[in-house]
């Protein structure tokens, strides 16, 4: 079985075919990195999964089973789907155990949602902040928060829309260190990405988009040789 | 009133001198008949009534001259100038004046301890016929035929045909041939001749209009109706096609006062649209921002009457910049004070609009006052030309069209062909980008500010020759216009346009058939259910978030 | 930002805690409200006096119904006004067909417009509770299909502020007809009865002022309970950023077309308590201005702050009793000006006097998603 199977999938804006006919398998425990230059379609795939665009044909499977494309935003992240925005988005007028008690979701029951905080707490070390508003948070204390709140939802699809971008060295090891830490046997986490380095060091296989098409499926080692990729990313 | 007083002195004077001329050649034949029918004109309601139909009815045959100083007198009988002095008759040169002319002798006579005589209602209606008949055959100029046959047709039963038969004879000025072809065939409706009858019929059907209809409709009391099938069809049918013309005729009328109120509504919420699209501010003083552009343009009048009264005419010219600078004006000062400092709170700044809007209403009814201000109408946006059935295009409404129609296309130039339209676009799609790349966002604000106010003070002189102008004004338009810009998008002067013609033509659609609530209620009603569909408007493309 | 952490109004509520213990200044604005009441029986002003408290504090209502939705939800409804006039509209109904059904006299309306009988809709008003019943369902019903439309379609912001004033404005063209049967322009007035003792005694005055005051205790320590629970940390979620909720597996159409529907509700109960006590209903309650006036009660006063919303209501309309007396040219200059010194120097409305904090980083909107 597959965690994540996306079937024909197609988006378009206008005239903008921003994904043509895209198909991709994820499996469970598997962390899928998808790169590809800009207008690739990598953002609106995550907004297709997360049923932010509507496609206008194919199918996105969660689990083999449950077919996303025709629920709502909030059905689709009960099914056990969580985003992680590139710009840090926490709700700056509650404490920051109140947005790991929100991020733990409505499929969480109320008894365990503030061990669930709890855990989450710990795991971010941001305990000594939870009383805190999180709009008086650091910029990468945000970030943190943000993981935990993916976290305290137990989610079975992570999305990651690019989470090192314009981030320094040092914070991009911290990271890579989180996201491992968020990788489970029963979970999928797909990443997107424009870091190579980064990409190489926590993602299992790479799909390569091209104007809204794959390009290339495989290791990264594979990508890496590969000559349509090197000649979209390299230019003609 | 003054002008038509003005109008009739000319024809009278005009008059006189033709019975001057014509009195040596015909003195002695005419004269006993003038100071008979002069003299019943002094008698009571009876006689005078008598003399009239009597008038009336040979009016097809008499002579001319006999027309040209009867219509003298009656002439002078509306406008009591006409003196009753014992067995005598005196036509006064002006109403008031202390010595006339005697109608008989022709000589000039003290107007002492004479009397006007007095004339009842249907005495009335039967002197302005008679007088209409006289300047229709025997009118001098074509400007007092075209009167003389106005009158007529106001009392079409009483005027014999051949009156109009001679008219339509004689007449050299085509256009008023045609009319009078026209009046003619109306009359014809009752010949006592059934072919003609029959020919009129379908005469008076050729020229539709609310007048056609109710003479047509009047002939089915007429006994040929029931006793006559052939009459029957022929009027049956002749009744059809006026209504079905005077139906498209009032479409047409329904459709082009849609227009119109499209227009001012396009005006108004274009710079709405542009204002929102720019800074996401929705101004709720923009209608005051209108007010201010009318009440600009009454100050321009103001100054051409003290100033210029020869060009008075020219004020609502004059206007368009005024009223544009005047409202950009505010609307720069209203930027650079209170907006400015609440482009991230779009939700205050709807309070500080309306604030302001408050003000604004307030300070003008206690400068102006809170009547209805009075405008003098330029001829070229007074009347209008009849068109189809009952459809006149007013000049008022194709003004406000023809204005709205320059606007759209001046307001595309600046967006797409001046740097400034440039900047704005750029700062409406990414204004941190815009701002990356030199533009000085703020600046564009408010100059964007300025023109959307403006456009909104050039709808303010659009509309003084149609809507009411008073301080509270602008919330007659204010929430159509919102409608306007919810329903065409952010930011797109196309949609704005689309949207204005569409709320305005359901408006004026649904008003004769449901009223006018109904109509604001269906509208908004459409506008949720649309925003179901698309929530960002018409013409807003589909973006990626 | 550390000295922020402190000075951030929306303290972390916590659990458990009683929802008034975090907020002594609620706490006291709900004692003043009591005292008021309290007052007013033992005291026995001048019936001008009870009378004006009782409507300040169906003001105060009306104000604390739109705080609940645009300073905890973010929806600035500037069409309030609409379920205010439903309240007193209904009641109005009650008090008439009640004083024909006890005294038999026909009401003017039904002279005016003829009528033999009352219409059929009027049908069962005499029943105080089915009054009452019918008037909150009825806005709330309103408010659940225009709400249910504007939140599904994600009509927010602006936009849903403009469209529930042209809401409130057909509904005001609508009731400005006299076919409505509901008075048209006149409105409906001249109530006779309350309950069967004449409207106008010292007793009935009271009980009604203290009935209104009592009612704002408790809508403001049921609405205070709602917005410091689990509901309440959503409603302030989704203000902050609505998308990221449902990203979280919310449904904020829910949430927010409940909260929306209880406003509703809350500001229908305003109209009702509101209309005997000034003893006319008219069409223009319902113009767009009164309501924009409500949300500037509320932005005076501080949005955000169920204690903000009351001194504003109360603040504003004592000035405006006052001042429209006593100066009726002045108040409109004096309105404008006192909104525009709220809006762009006291974001947090005169509670910003009472403290002169900083502003809260929170309000300037930094660091929301695009």
């Amino acid at each position: 079985m597959s965690a994540l199977v996306i079937e024909k999938l197609s988006v378009v804006f206008g005239r903008f075919r921003a994904l043509d006919d895209l198909s991709l398998a994820i499996d469970p425990g598997e962390i899928r990195a998808v790169i590809g230059p800009n207008g690739a379609g990598k953002t609106t795939l995550l907004d297709a999964i997360t049923g932010i665009v509507r496609p206008i044909s194919g199918r996105i499977l969660l689990g083999d089973d449950l077919d996303l494309t025709r629920r709502s935003e909030a059905q689709i992240a009960r099914a056990g789907v969580r985003r992680k925005f590139q710009k840090p988005s926490v709700f700056p007028a509650l404490t920051v155990r109140e947005n790991l008690e929100i991020g733990a979701g409505l499929g969480c029951p109320a008894s365990e949602r503030s061990d669930r905080a709890a855990m989450s707490l710990a795991e971010t070390g941001l305990e000594a902040r939870a009383d805190t508003p999180a709009g008086s948070l650091a910029h990468g204390e945000k970030q943190w928060l943000e993981i935990g709140m993916v976290l305290a939802s137990r989610p079975r699809l992570v999305l990651l829309d690019e989470p090192v971008a314009g981030l320094s060295d040092a914070e991009t090891l911290r990271t890579v260190e989180l996201i491992r830490s968020l990788r489970r046997p029963d979970r999928a986490i797909l990443v997107i990405e424009h870091d190579m380095a980064f990409v190489e060091a926590i993602a299992d296989r790479v799909t390569v988009l091209h104007e809204g098409r794959t390009l290339f499926e495989g290791g990264m080692a594979g990508a890496r040789a590969d000559s349509r990729v090197i000649e979209v990313f390299l230019g003609r | 009133m003054v002008e038509g007083a003005g109008r009739a002195k000319a024809w009278i004077c005009g008059v006189l001198l033709a019975v001057c001329s014509m009195q040596s050649a015909f003195a002695e034949a005419s004269r006993p008949d003038r100071a008979g029918f002069a003299a019943s004109l002094c008698g009571d309601g009876a006689a005078q009534s008598k003399a009239l139909d009597e008038f009336v009815r040979l009016s097809g045959e008499a002579a001319i001259d006999d027309l040209a100083v009867a219509g003298d007198l009656l002439r002078g009988m509306l406008e009591r100038r006409f003196l009753c002095l014992g067995d005598a008759t005196l036509l006064l040169d002006k109403a008031g004046a202390s010595e006339g002319r005697d109608v008989a002798s022709g000589t000039v006579h003290t107007a002492a301890g004479g009397r006007s005589p007095v004339l009842g209602l249907r005495q009335r209606a039967l002197v302005e016929t008679a007088s209409g008949i006289a300047a229709l055959v025997a009118g001098e100029t074509v400007e007092l035929r075209s009167k003389g046959l106005a009158a007529v047709e106001r009392r079409m039963a009483g005027v014999p045909e051949a009156v109009l038969v001679r008219a339509h004879k004689t007449e050299s000025d085509a256009g008023l041939k045609a009319a009078i072809g026209v009046a003619a065939q109306g009359a014809a409706l009752s010949s006592t001749d059934p072919a003609r009858r029959l020919a009129a019929i379908g005469a008076v059907a050729d020229t539709p209009s609310g007048a056609a209809f109710s003479r047509l409709s009047a002939l089915k009391t007429d006994q040929a109706y029931r006793a006559d099938a052939e009459f029957r069809a022929a009027l049956d049918a002749g009744v059809a096609r006026v209504e079905r013309a005077i139906w498209i005729g009032n479409g047409l009328a329904v459709l082009y006062n849609g227009l119109s109120f499209a227009s001012i509504l396009f005006m108004a919420a274009a710079g709405l649209a542009i204002i929102f699209g720019l800074m996401g501010v929705i101004n709720l003083a923009q209608g005051e921002f209108i007010m201010v552009g009318a009440y600009a343009a009454y100050g321009v009048q103001e100054v051409f009457r003290r100033f210029a009264p020869g060009f008075l005419d020219l004020y609502l010219l004059a206007a368009i910049p005024v009223a544009f600078l005047a409202a950009a004006l505010v609307g720069i000062v209203i930027e650079a004070l209170i907006l400015r400092h609440l482009y991230r709170r779009p939700l205050m700044s709807l309070l500080a609009t309306w604030a302001v809007s408050l003000f604004l209403i307030n300070l003008v009814r206690v400068v102006f006052g809170s009547q209805n201000l009075q405008f003098a109408m330029p001829s070229y946006v007074s009347g209008g030309m009849p068109l189809y059935a009952d459809f006149i295009v007013t000049w008022n409404r194709l003004f406000a069209i023809a204005f709205a129609t320059a606007t759209l296309v001046l307001t595309l130039l600046i967006l797409k062909r001046t740097p400034l339209g440039l900047d704005i676009r750029a700062v409406t799609q990414n204004r941190d980008m815009a701002a990356c790349l030199g533009i000085r966002t703020r600046r564009v604000d408010r100059l964007a500010f300025g023109f959307g106010s403006g456009l909104a003070g050039l709808a303010g002189v659009a509309l003084c020759p149609i809507y009411s102008v008073n301080p509270g004004m602008g919330t007659t338009f204010i929430v159509d216009s919102f409608m306007v810009v919810v329903l065409g998008g952010v930011g797109t002067v196309i949609g704005t346009l689309v949207a204005a013609l569409g709320i305005g033509g359901a408006n004026v659609l649904i008003e004769p058939l449901y009223g006018a609530v109904a109509a604001k209620v269906i509208v908004l009603a459409g506008i949720i259910l649309f925003l179901q569909r698309r929530p960002e408007g018409l013409f807003a493309v589909r973006r990626r978030r | 930002m550390k000295g922020a952490v402190e000075t951030v109004p929306m303290r972390a509520p916590r659990r458990l805690v009683p929802a008034l213990a975090d907020d002594p200044l609620l706490a006291a604005v709900i004692g003043l409200v009591l005292a008021a009441a309290l007052a007013l029986v033992l005291l026995q002003p001048a019936p001008y006096l009870v009378n004006m408290a009782g409507q300040l504090a169906a003001f105060a209502i009306l104000a604390v119904s739109l705080d609940l939705v645009w300073g905890y939800l973010g929806i600035l409804s500037l069409g309030h006004g609409l379920f205010f006039a439903i309240g007193g509209y209904v009641c109005a109904m009650h008090l008439l067909s009640h004083a024909y059904a006890v005294t038999g006299v026909a009401p003017d309306l039904m002279q005016f417009m003829g009528w033999k009988s009352l219409p059929l809709y009027w049908w069962g008003l005499t029943s105080a509770p089915y009054a009452l019943g019918l008037a909150l369902a009825l806005a709330a019903a309103i408010a659940f299909v225009f709400g249910f439309a504007s939140f599904r379609s994600r009509v927010n912001g602006v936009y849903f502020s403009i469209i529930s004033q042209a809401l409130v404005y057909v509904a005001m063209l609508l009731m400005f007809r006299n076919d409505t049967g509901l008075g048209g322009n006149n409105g409906m007035t001249g109530f006779p009865l309350l309950f069967g003792h004449p409207i106008g005694a010292p007793g009935v005055v009271t009980g009604l002022a203290v009935a209104t005051l009592v009612t704002l205790a408790l809508v403001l320590a049921g609405t205070r309970a709602l917005v410091v629970g689990r509901i309440g940390r959503r409603m302030l979620a989704c203000r902050d950023d609505e998308a990221r909720l449902r990203t979280l597996g919310y449904s904020t159409t829910r949430l927010k077309l409940g909260i929306w529907c209880l406003s509703a509700t809350i500001a229908a109960l305003a109209g009702i308590l509101y209309v005997p006590q000034v003893g006319i209903i008219n069409p223009r309650v319902l113009s767009p201005d009164l309501s924009v006036e409500i949300a500037v009660w509320v932005a005076i006063g501080g949005m955000g702050r169920l204690a903000g919303a009351v001194i504003g209501a109360v603040a504003v309309n004592a000035l405006k009793f006052w001042l429209s007396a006593a100066m009726p040219e002045a108040w409109p200059f004096i309105l404008s000006g006192l909104v525009l010194v709220v809006v762009l120097g006291l974001p947090n409305g005169l509670l910003d006097l009472a403290t002169l904090r900083p502003k809260p980083t929170w309000l300037r909107r930094d660091g929301r998603l695009g």
